[in-house]
């Protein structure tokens, strides 16, 4: 048994990357202090061109090097929808023309992101619970940040609360860990040495340290029985934090979730496994139907962020360490670049048209049909339409699991399990086309005037867009799947 | 270079919704480059079966895609496609500007996705293709159809994403059982020994894919959503994208060859009922229609009948069965040209005269002689008269099914059927099946000749007073499909 409480050896040399975010963050804080004069929109440029610039730095060795790019480009996007929505955060923070007190917002998702990043880089559960606060930390900021809206700061309360509860399991799941283990080190060695070692006895307070890990992590991902805070905060948060959280922050946890569970790759310890599959039934079924009956567009994401949570967490099931990595991580770039999209719309829909409700979508199709088309391809990607990405990365998730059975010895739960997927991808189908049957069926009550599309939002979409037909259509023609 | 089929109608599709290119024309100048290059296709694969398989039409830009012409069903859905295509866009009549444009792109990508899921070897591009022209379907019935639309397109939606999901979990399921993804690979995969296993999976398949081809008692979305679709888009739903189901199935039979019996035969007897359903409860439903459009609506359902007997008969002989796979696939064209015809001229009637009640309707022939002549040919072709491409398939369909068959002692467990059977020297299953499904020929010949009386013959009804002059293009468009009905009706086996 390891000797050391913590083996692994870090470099500083790993950190630049987040070492650059955090720096840049306090420079864009600092200059606010400072340099009164200067608009506040030229942070929002400065801090997404510095989140993308930190990707060149990066070390793509790292295992988990997709993720920690997916993050940084959720960040990048993020704050360039923040600096697109001003006019909104700055109405709802100073409640006049000023842009007092909107810079926060460009800084803090650098802060979330360099967070991100460490995590992805962690060996050990220490590190993985600091660079998860301080994800966690910014983004409670984040979540209550319009302070004259009430239903920003019942989300800044709510997220806050159930958090916090998430942190505190995550710090006795640690404890736990390193009771049962001696050590805080996340390899497959220690769990081989648990489950089959010379003590097995160990395995029921290890289960309950996994248990206690995996709940904190599920908190991030919105796997169910931790999804609860997800429509609330979702709604009621800035659109540009609703989309960090929804984006950024499940990768984050999706990375956590890949880290405790790599260990158990090889090793087949079927209770885990069978918690896993129950969780994402249960997932699957609350995202999906809970979604049929939404009216709220950012309400809507966020059941659909459970439901993709579901789709996702099947890779992880059979899990095989390594590959579910790379296809969690290409489900996720799916997942960012369809959500992200979604955001976009939804904030410029809010800012010109004052309402998130689907009905503020109507006649666009008439109005701005390219927007129309845009948001079409976008929410027929997270419903799995073929010719998007969001097609291929369902159909490997489908496959995951059919691939499962060769594993497993009793395939009675996947097939319930495959049910309940076959369930919640026709009922996506229904509410995902929602969106889509408001902008083209319905008839406006009155004239409306087409969307006044601003260019980032454009440009963002219109890539979105484009990378999930190129990556959606590539496959299908060449047949390599 | 059939990349090109699907590149061309998309960028057509794209310039007309994106950049407001001209709606009709744009399309049409699409239509015309697939139909020639479609033809072309259809033609030189026909005299040289060798170049199905060769690089020159599955490569692009040096990338090997997996778009072929060498599955057996695929060059003739692939002529269906261009052909369909081409008379729906001629002869598409829109009640504005911009639902012209609608109509175009609707009509395009439904195309697109029926000539993609028909090239395609591998099984999920097949899939695919299919679900992305599953969308304008629903969208344009939503927007732009008659009657209840909104309920009618939000049936078919939920009824075809169902079915669509149980096809995708039965088409894993057995690729996975198989280890091979396409179906050349599953050919090959049974020539070396593997044999697909599976009654669920089986039944996965048929509800799947039958649910889309409206397979009793799974077709209830079908007669309203084409009652109520816009011309276009019912002529390419029924006449091309409905017979993905089937040629789904024979293409799968045909990979498994005589391992398709144990496969599919587990269900084969409850297809039989099934597909009577179809043909006999369906062509009750028909014969009582009172409305055109309900009525072709309800006939394409009752007619894909014939074409599950036609599977039956192929899966009962252990892929043994030359004739029953020449028939469907012939009786599949010709279905699909006929229908296709129907519905065009469902449109010009409906367009000349604002009505489809047929009961208003009356002496059409005598305002509109064209319209009488050409609604009368594709009539009697739909009925199954000689010389007609219906005919050919359903009478080598029929034929088919006794393929095999020796009269001997009947063999069902069921003592009524035992003496029905014994009546007609021992009857197998598929032969008894034929018997009554033959029934369909009378009920067809029923409700298409009582319609043709009640709407061309007779009095001068009020609405046809209505009526003005066809144009140039309606003719055109309905004389392009009846052209090859007769070609197809002379020379069924050309393509084959």
């Amino acid at each position: 048994m390891e000797t050391s409480i913590i083996s692994a050896t870090y470099t500083w040399a790993q950190f630049i990357p987040e070492f650059t975010l955090v720096g840049l963050a306090s420079l864009i804080l600092l200059a606010d202090c400072f340099l009164p004069k200067l608009p506040k929109s030229c942070y929002a440029l400065l801090a997404a061109v510095g989140a993308v610039a930190t990707a060149f730095f990066m070390d793509s060795e790292v295992s988990l090097g997709q993720f920690r790019m997916l993050a940084v480009i959720a960040t990048a996007l993020t704050v360039l929808l923040a600096y697109d929505y001003r006019q909104v955060i700055c109405a709802s923070i100073s409640g006049d023309d000023s842009e007092e007190g909107s810079t926060e917002l460009y800084a803090l998702p650098l802060i979330a992101c360099a967070g991100i990043c460490a995590l992805t880089q962690a060996k050990d559960i220490i590190m993985l619970f600091v660079s998860l606060e301080v994800v966690t930390l910014s983004s409670y900021v984040l979540a209550g940040y319009f302070r004259r809206n009430q239903g920003s700061i019942e989300a800044g309360v709510k997220y806050l609360i159930l958090g916090a509860m998430s942190t505190g399991l995550l710090v006795f799941g640690s404890a736990w860990y390193y009771g049962m283990t001696g050590s805080f080190m996340l390899n497959a060695d220690v769990v081989t040495n648990v489950f089959f070692g010379t003590e097995p006895a160990l395995s029921v307070g290890f289960m309950m340290a996994m248990a206690l890990l995996l709940a904190g992590a599920f908190f991030k991902t919105g796997t169910a029985p931790m999804h609860i805070w997800i429509p609330d905060v979702y709604q009621g948060a800035p659109t540009p934090v609703s989309a960090f959280l929804a984006v950024a922050s499940k990768t984050a946890g999706f990375a956590v979730l890949c880290m405790l569970l790599f260990p158990f790759a090889e090793l087949q310890v079927t209770p885990i496994m069978q918690c896993l599959v129950i969780l994402t039934a249960i997932t699957l079924l609350i995202g999906n139907l809970g979604a049929i009956g939404q009216t709220n567009a950012k309400r809507l994401l966020g059941y659909s962020s459970i439901a993709q949570a579901g789709f996702i967490m099947v890779f992880l099931i059979n899990s095989t360490g390594e590959v579910a990595q790379t296809q969690v991580a290409n489900y996720l770039t799916a997942y960012l670049l369809s959500t992200m999209a979604a955001f976009y719309a939804i904030a410029m829909v809010r800012t010109q048209r004052g309402s998130e409700e689907l009905s503020a979508f109507r006649a666009l199709g008439k109005t701005n049909p390219v927007i129309a088309f845009l948001i079409t391809v976008a929410f027929a990607s997270l419903a799995g339409v073929p010719l998007t990405y969001g097609f291929i990365v369902k159909f490997d998730s489908f496959c995951a699991l059919v691939n499962a059975y060769s594993v497993w010895s009793s395939s009675c739960w996947l097939t319930t399990l495959l049910v309940i997927m076959v369930i919640g991808a026709t009922a996506g189908f229904y509410y995902y086309f929602k969106v889509i049957r408001e902008m083209y069926w319905e008839k406006p009550q009155a004239e409306l005037k087409p969307l006044n599309v601003p260019m980032v939002t454009a440009g963002v979409m219109a890539g979105c867009v484009i990378l999930l037909i190129a990556l959606g259509t590539w496959p299908l023609l060449t047949g390599n799947m | 270079m059939l990349i090109w089929l699907i590149l061309v109608p998309v960028i057509a599709a794209a310039l007309i919704g994106l950049a407001k290119a001209p709606g009709r024309a744009t399309a049409l100048a699409s239509a015309t480059f697939t139909l020639i290059m479609g033809l072309w296709a259809v033609i030189s694969t026909t005299l040289n079966p060798e170049c199905a398989n060769c690089a020159c039409w599955s490569t692009f830009a040096g990338h090997d895609l997996q778009f072929t012409l060498s599955l057996p069903l695929s060059r003739i859905m692939l002529l269906l496609s261009v052909l369909v295509t081409f008379a729906a866009i001629l002869g598409l009549k829109a009640p504005s500007k911009e639902a012209e444009r609608s109509w175009s792109v609707s009509a395009l990508l439904l195309s697109t996705g029926a000539i993609g899921a028909f090239l395609s070897d591998n099984i999920i591009s097949f899939y695919a293709f299919h679900e992305l022209a599953l969308i304008p379907t629903f969208v344009m019935i939503g927007y732009y159809g008659r009657s209840d639309r909104r309920t009618i397109a939000w049936n078919a939606t939920l009824y075809l994403g169902l079915a669509s999901m149980i096809l995708l979990a039965g088409l894993l399921l057995l690729c996975n059982q198989m280890g091979a993804w396409s179906f050349s690979a599953m050919k090959e995969a049974v020539a070396a020994g593997v044999v697909p296993s599976g009654c669920v999976v089986a039944g996965l398949l048929l509800v799947g894919f039958g649910t889309l081809v409206s397979l009793f008692p799974f077709h209830s979305w079908a007669a309203p959503a084409y009652a109520s679709a816009p011309t276009p888009i019912a002529m390419l739903h029924a006449g091309v994208l409905k017979k993905f189901g089937l040629y789904g199935l024979f293409t799968l039979a045909w990979a498994f060859g005589p391992a398709c019996t144990e496969f599919f035969g587990c269900w084969n007897n409850v297809l039989l009922v099934l597909l009577l359903g179809n043909v006999l409860w369906v062509g009750a439903v028909t014969m009582s229609q009172s409305r055109l459009d309900d009525l072709l609506g309800n006939s394409s359902v009752m007619h894909m009948g014939y074409i599950f007997l036609a599977f039956a008969a192929y899966v009962a002989l252990g892929g043994n069965n030359e004739l029953a796979f020449k028939g469907a696939a012939v009786l599949m064209l010709a279905h699909g040209l006929t229908i296709a015809m129907l519905f065009l001229l469902n449109g010009q009637i409906e367009h000349q005269t604002r009505t489809l009640e047929m009961d208003s309707l009356g002496g059409l022939a005598t305002k509109l002689p064209w319209l009488g002549f050409l609604f009368g040919l594709a009539g009697m072709a739909s009925i199954g008269l000689p010389l007609l491409a219906n005919f050919a398939g359903e009478f080598t369909v029929f034929v088919s099914c006794f393929q095999g068959w020796n009269s001997g002692e009947p063999q069902f467990d069921c003592c009524v059927l035992n003496t029905i059977s014994g009546w007609f020297g021992g009857l197998g299953p598929v032969q008894l099946a034929t018997v009554f499904a033959l029934w369909g020929l009378v009920i067809s010949a029923i409700y298409m000749l009582r319609a043709f009386r009640r709407i061309f013959e007779g009095e001068t009804g009020p609405a046809t007073e209505r009526a003005t002059k066809l144009s140039k293009s309606d003719v055109l468009s309905a004389v392009f499909l009846a052209f090859f009905i007769v070609v197809f009706g002379i020379f069924p086996f050309i393509v084959l």
